[in-house]
């Protein structure tokens, strides 16, 4: 399949388990049929359009969303053709299949060069963040929003809490790929962005927030939208919201 | 509604619960009453949204940012952001919502002496659509006026409107007439806010909040028969309805809320002079116009403090001896007349008075 010849080095390679992006084994599956899709299909058309737009501003533009399929389960690994003719089928560009077991799964990811893990299980998740390798832990609700904008949610309350040494490998993934996230972000002014960086202290109020505003912005990043809640009721607001995937050090701060 | 007062005799009745004057201030006496063991300084925990009386108030109408905005238009969003990151450290001077959420505050440390462990308070929320930077200036803003604003909402580009119900708000404030109307369209209280050019002095112990009756508190459909039939229409109208309430306007939950917290000032059967007072400055008059306005008010079982009938007199003079923190009007005829004489005033786009054409 015609794929673009991503930079190894630039490339912010976001790995996806194929049981994310489409749904297998549900009522109604013909075995030739392509998946009907998934939680994880609106985030990919997302990252593919945010790729667009970088090379509208810039053709040459290097630092771009690379996208990868993954999965340890075997059922899905002998479903390959029908999961590369669905990816294809539905235009999607996915540049990588990486199928391997489950004791290799992490290296696999890390030799990949992953810099970002997205999956609906959260054992899977879980698994990955503890061994080095940022995650996010795909909710059903807001995933499949219809926004076309990627909108990233970064977890005020563990970004303030980072300032511990030494910074555990975690740490230092979710920094770097912010920063990418960040660099990203300013390639486009303050409308029309076809990415968002959006800050939520759930905890926290209005000297926590501005914390983790100060802290982002040192990384890089800067914030299109930020809601302190101190205390108030996350549910409400996250809906407003709708991001794709929320950023945390800890898939704690995720709970309600 | 605007009645022509030289069709009337007299300027009109003023009309106050329990015999103070409207000029006076009210301090919080007989303190000794209210004491409970002293309690240790409470860490400030902002009140549960369900709880509380949530103001949402626009960064335009807390601050001046009068100069920030003539850049905005002057360089558009991108110099406007430039501006305020090189200016990060300094300080907006107060806007018109400023002395009205310090009144709110003083409130609170009434209310907290009396019932420690509730939050029934009033809760300040910052509505922003500037871009997320500009906060941190307005974030040591908020420290250097010491206000007492815990939570915000900078929503980017979006409209603040969507996010106004998430935060259970009883009242909207800002100098938008769109985000105004879309709120009020919403079913959120809500007034465009306009600031005096010398604001004039209010009590920083009693929390002084003064309503326009029809299109405010009440709907529009008086208005309607004054526009239809002129005053004489009106009057008969009023006359024949004097004891049918009204149906309620969009300030009517707000005075609800106010008149909620009142009732806690009340300690042992003993009225205290309450940490807010209400008012009514209507055009009505005190005949069955007005009489009609208070019995729509005790039928929905409120009460206001003081109730002033102008028949048709400027609203004007009345406001400044009163001296509210805020007063709400659906008709900017009455809004500009407040603002001349020193009076934080704030339109609300409702009804008849405020249909776009």
């Amino acid at each position: 399949m015609s794929c673009l010849q991503k930079d190894a080095d630039r490339a912010v390679v976001v790995a996806v388990t194929s049981r994310a992006v489409f749904e297998s084994g549900a009522e109604g599956d013909d075995g030739d049929e392509v998946y009907k899709v998934g939680t994880a299909f609106p985030l990919l058309q997302a990252l593919q359009r945010v790729n667009a737009r970088l090379l509208e501003e810039n053709p040459a533009e290097s630092l771009l969303f690379d996208v990868i399929l993954v999965t340890t389960d075997l059922e899905q690994q002998q479903q390959s053709s029908r999961i590369i003719s669905s990816t294809r089928h539905y235009g999607l560009e996915v540049s990588k299949f990486s199928f391997s077991g489950t004791e290799d799964f992490i290296e696999s990811l890390l030799t990949n060069n992953v810099r970002l893990f997205l999956s609906t299980d959260r054992n899977e998740a879980s698994h990955a963040s503890q061994n080095g390798v940022l995650s996010a832990l795909l909710d059903q609700n807001l995933a499949s929003c219809p926004s076309e904008q990627l909108r990233v949610l970064f977890c005020g309350d563990a970004v303030i809490r980072s300032n511990i040494s030494p910074m555990p490998v975690s740490q230092q993934a979710t920094q770097s790929f912010s920063a990418q996230l960040g660099e990203m972000r300013q390639r486009f002014g303050m409308f029309d962005s076809p990415l968002s960086m959006v800050l939520m202290t759930a905890r926290g109020g209005r000297e926590s927030c501005s914390a983790a505003l100060l802290t982002l912005r040192s990384q890089g990043v800067s914030v299109d939208e930020a809601y302190c809640l101190a205390g108030a009721p996350r549910g409400p607001i996250l809906s407003l919201i709708r991001p794709h995937f929320l950023l945390s050090n800890s898939l704690s701060d995720l709970e309600e | 509604m605007s009645l022509n007062s030289q069709t009337l005799t007299g300027s009109g009745q003023d009309w106050t619960r329990n015999g103070s004057s409207s000029s006076s201030r009210g301090p919080m006496e007989n303190e000794s009453m209210i004491l409970k063991p002293s309690t240790p300084t409470r860490n400030l925990i902002p009140p549960k949204p369900e709880n509380a009386i949530t103001i949402a108030v626009s960064s335009q109408v807390l601050f001046n940012m009068e100069k920030e905005q003539q850049i905005y238009k002057q360089q558009g969003m991108e110099g406007y952001i430039k501006y305020q990151g090189e200016h990060e450290t300094e300080h907006f001077s107060p806007g018109p919502a400023c002395s009205f959420v310090k009144a709110l505050e003083a409130v609170n440390t009434q209310l907290r002496k009396l019932y420690p462990d509730s939050d029934e308070l009033f809760d300040v929320v910052l509505m922003m659509n500037n871009d997320a930077e500009v906060g941190l200036r307005l974030n040591n803003t908020i420290n250097h006026h010491q206000l007492f604003i815990k939570r915000f909402c900078m929503t980017g580009g979006n409209s603040p409107v969507s996010f106004l119900k998430a935060y259970h708000t009883n009242l909207y404030l800002s100098s938008d007439p769109g985000k105004v109307r879309e709120a009020l369209a919403k079913g959120i209280a809500a007034a465009i806010m306009f600031t005096p050019e010398k604001m004039n002095e209010v009590s920083e112990t009693q929390l002084r909040v003064a309503f326009d009756g029809d299109g405010v508190l009440f709907s529009d459909e008086s208005e309607r028969i004054f526009k239809k039939d002129g005053l004489e229409g009106f009057q008969e109208h009023e006359k024949t309805h004097e004891k049918d309430p009204m149906k309620q306007g969009p300030l009517k939950c707000f005075l609800e809320a106010l008149g909620k917290l009142q009732n806690k000032c009340y300690v042992n059967g003993q009225r205290m002079d309450c940490p807010i007072r209400t008012y009514l400055v209507t055009a009505r008059d005190d005949g069955s116009a007005g009489k009609r306005a208070l019995n729509t008010l005790s039928s929905w079982g409120l009460e206001i403090d003081e109730a002033h009938f102008l028949a048709g007199a400027p609203k004007g003079p009345k406001l400044k001896e009163i001296r509210p923190h805020i007063f709400f009007d659906d008709q900017k005829s009455h809004v500009d007349g407040a603002v001349e004489m020193g009076t934080v005033a704030c339109h609300v786009p409702y009804g008849t008075a405020n249909e776009l054409s």
